[in-house]
């Protein structure tokens, strides 16, 4: 039956199919001191990350740890500047840091990237007969969606499961993506922002300095 | 001379009168602190400890197990040292509304998880630093109710504790009114109480009146949470006044203002105040015993320095992985061949919705509603039960579970994560039975330090399945009823308990009743290791009573 409340329901649909908010907000708060300094400290960082020479990974190893994080979180919208993942990665591998446990199906991390990244470049060469960085989007999504579902072609993926290192690969790369003060602007985050405190907790409330919805049709 | 001391002279009353209001007394200290900052205490020099020195007890960890106990020995004129293997905080400065800044917080030496469920550790369940995991704790704070100590009884499965809810309910309420725990005048489940929550409960944040208008229409009982962060200023003795929560939600990744009753900023600072040693950045390597097999002092490592600390007693608290971990390396305690064994975790199913209302669901704290309705379903195909609460979210968190169990990435990955604010979640704690292929042991691989990696295998049988089944279910009713669209569940297990479990006997149990290991006199451990069962309540407040009895036990013993 249709009733008002599934009309307003499927127009919510249509329309907060993707929510989206003002640019800027974020950085805009970074300048106030509605933000504490080790807040700030954090955040602002991450904005001005100078260009990053990998220090763990090799170079072509690398690039190609770009070139799938471009695929796990395409922007076109920031096709001069998008948010780099890698540097994160390369970092950790370097300095030998965890997230205080692995899968024990896995091997230690600096093995289980080098092992997985020559797995998605192996299964590429296998399925496309080309490198991976120079497939097409599509060709790109194909091979990591076979690494996903434990299809992909290769020796590697014998050895290691493909499943648990893509989970573990596509987690600590949402990690980074989203800790990046315009990820969070875009998805409406200003939790940064605490200092005074969150006085309106009502559903459909918003402190003054909460963004709100722009709709986009 | 100057001239203040001679006018001092033939006064009846000192020129300064003692100051009686603690709001007053603790700005003047504050102030004349910042005028002369060498008579912080905080800054001063630890003297060096004397390597030669017996101290009554030596306390390992200063989360939910060690902090209350170290407080409770110091208070009876014990001399106590603590150890602690992470840094002492100062969350006012050091601690960032920032998930990724925050990850110090967490145990993150390596550990193995194997089995099929593997467990995450990290910020799922393990802390360090002085305060443990209390320091991200949510400061969910349900007392266990009499029957979770009496699963074998009731179902013929699992271990019944030697102790019961008898026991506890003094330390309980003692708890609550310590902490300054904030909670609805009648909570409407368990046992009557002799005393209402000292505060009032904090405010609903979006996901709780979600759940709260779900659960109306399906017509299960809510209630506002017990939670240990202040809805009121609160004095705390031996800290100065605490303020009132502030709505941040960040309770997972830290308090910095001090209304969360973590451990470091309260049992701890109150143990300092009567005498106790507390030593941040000191990692245990070793307990040594004399012939008699009686624990004489532990060898720690702090700041690269290998230390030796003599003691008469040892309180061994470092939480259900660390703990039987220390064991094993020392190959200590182990004649019940129980040390590492009965690993168990909380069912802790999450069920996520989408809703057209703006949630934000970073704000307010994260468990605000609860109900315990689910504590002995009438219609369970399964032994025990489990509780239901309301969850909100911080960003990174979120998104990282989504990718693991949407296994969402490209357009369609940040299209999802754009319905951030209009996203609430509501997981279950539930028990979980002990079982043969669930257990911690020792790994051939090394961690940093050179110390064996634990291993920890967790595979969920029949009991735990049957329950996360019968929880999804009411759960996703619940949303459904809420208004919610795009419903999805995360599997997930929270806590670590059991593997050094309490008993009447020292054939199936590694500690007695008042947490006193069978095998060594002068061996105490109170941590979730002791945990017999799981309880289907979240376990920091159980901790805590656990540990100010095995202190009571301890000193009535000594006396």
């Amino acid at each position: 039956m249709l009733t008002v409340g599934t009309l307003i329901g499927a127009a919510f649909l249509l329309l907060m199919a993707s929510p989206h908010y003002p640019e800027g907000t974020v950085r805009a708060l970074l300048a106030t001191d509605l933000v504490t300094d080790a807040t700030r400290d954090a955040l602002q960082a991450r904005l001005d990350a100078p260009v990053y020479e990998p220090q763990y990974l090799d170079g072509a190893t690398y690039e190609l740890l770009r070139a799938v994080a471009a695929r796990l979180f395409p922007q076109p919208d920031r096709p001069e500047n998008p948010i780099e993942l890698a540097p994160a990665v390369d970092k950790r591998l370097l300095e030998g840091g965890s997230d205080g446990w692995r899968y024990d199906a896995l091997p230690p991390d600096r093995e289980a990237y080098r092992m997985g990244l020559g797995g998605i470049r192996d299964s590429a060469e296998t399925m496309f007969g080309q490198k991976f960085l120079s497939l097409s989007d599509e060709q790109k999504d194909q091979v990591l969606a076979a690494v996903q579902q434990g299809t992909a072609p290769g020796d590697v993926w014998q050895e290691m499961s493909g499943v648990r290192f893509f989970e573990e690969l596509l987690a600590e790369l949402t990690e980074n993506y989203y800790a990046h003060p315009l990820a969070q602007e875009e998805i409406g985050y200003v939790g940064m922002a605490d200092v005074p405190g969150w006085h309106h907790l009502q559903l459909n409330e918003l402190d003054p300095r909460e963004p709100e919805e722009q709709v986009k049709l | 001379m100057p001239e203040e001391e001679v006018a001092e002279e033939g006064v009846l009353n000192p020129l300064q009168p003692e100051i009686q209001d603690p709001l007053l007394k603790e700005i003047i200290e504050e102030n004349d602190l910042q005028a002369d900052p060498s008579r912080d205490p905080l800054e001063q020099p630890a003297p060096l400890p004397d390597p030669d020195e017996v101290v009554d007890c030596v306390v390992i960890g200063t989360g939910a197990g060690g902090a209350p106990l170290l407080a409770r020995l110091a208070m009876a004129g014990l001399k106590v040292v603590a150890l602690e293997a992470g840094p002492w905080h100062d969350p006012r400065k050091d601690f960032a509304t920032d998930e990724k800044a925050q990850a110090f917080l967490f145990w993150n030496d390596e550990r193995l998880s194997a089995g099929e469920d593997p467990i995450a550790f990290g910020r799922n369940n393990s802390g360090i630093g002085v305060g443990g995991s209390t320091l991200h704790y949510t400061a969910y704070t349900p007392r266990a109710q009499d029957d979770d100590f009496r699963l074998q009884r009731d179902f013929g499965v699992g271990k019944d504790w030697p102790i019961g809810y008898e026991d506890l309910e003094a330390y309980y309420d003692e708890l609550e009114q310590f902490l300054g725990i904030s909670g609805p005048k009648n909570y409407p489940w368990g046992p009557t109480r002799k005393h209402s929550y000292p505060l009032a409960p904090l405010p609903l944040n979006g996901a709780a009146q979600l759940m709260q208008r779900g659960c109306e229409q399906l017509g299960i009982k809510t209630s506002p949470a017990a939670n240990a962060a202040l809805s009121a200023r609160y004095y705390q003795e031996g800290i100065g006044w605490r303020e009132a929560c502030t709505n941040r939600g960040f309770c997972q990744a830290g308090c910095n203002i001090g209304a969360k009753a973590s451990m470091d900023v309260t049992f701890l600072p109150l143990a300092a105040n009567y005498g106790a040693d507390i030593r941040p950045n000191s990692y245990v390597t070793e307990i040594e015993r004399d012939a008699s097999g009686a624990v004489t002092g532990v060898v720690y490592e702090q700041n690269g320095i290998t230390l030796r600390q003599k003691c008469r007693n040892l309180f061994l608290c470092a939480g259900a992985i660390e703990t039987p971990r220390l064991l094993l390396l020392n190959e200590l305690a182990l004649n019940s061949g129980q040390v590492g064994r009965n690993f168990t975790a909380h069912t802790g199913v999450q069920v996520w919705g989408t809703f057209p209302e703006d949630v934000r669901p970073y704000k307010g704290i994260p468990g605000a509603l609860i109900s315990e309705d689910t504590h002995r379903p009438k219609d369970a195909d399964f032994a025990g039960g489990y509780l239901l609460q309301s969850i909100g979210v911080m960003p990174v968190t979120f998104a990282s579970q989504a990718a693991r169990a949407r296994k969402l990435w490209g357009q369609a990955g940040r299209d999802y994560m754009r319905n951030y604010n209009h996203i609430a979640g509501i997981n279950i704690l539930g028990d979980c039975l002990p079982h043969d292929s669930n257990y911690l042991e020792l790994a051939e691989e090394k961690d940093a330090r050179g110390v064996a990696k634990p291993r920890i295998h967790f595979t969920a049988q029949e009991n735990e399945k049957r329950m996360t089944a019968h929880a999804e279910n009411i759960m996703r009713q619940i949303w459904e009823a809420a208004g919610a669209t795009d419903i999805w569940a995360f599997p997930r297990y929270a806590h670590t308990i059991g593997t050094a479990r309490m008993g009447h006997s020292g054939d199936d149990a590694v500690v007695d009743a008042d947490g006193r290991a069978f095998d060594v006199p002068n061996l105490y451990i109170c941590d979730n290791s002791v945990f017999p069962s799981a309880l289907s309540v979240n376990p920091a407040l159980t901790i805590m009573a656990l540990s100010l009895r095995t202190a009571d036990k301890f000193l009535e013993k000594a006396r």
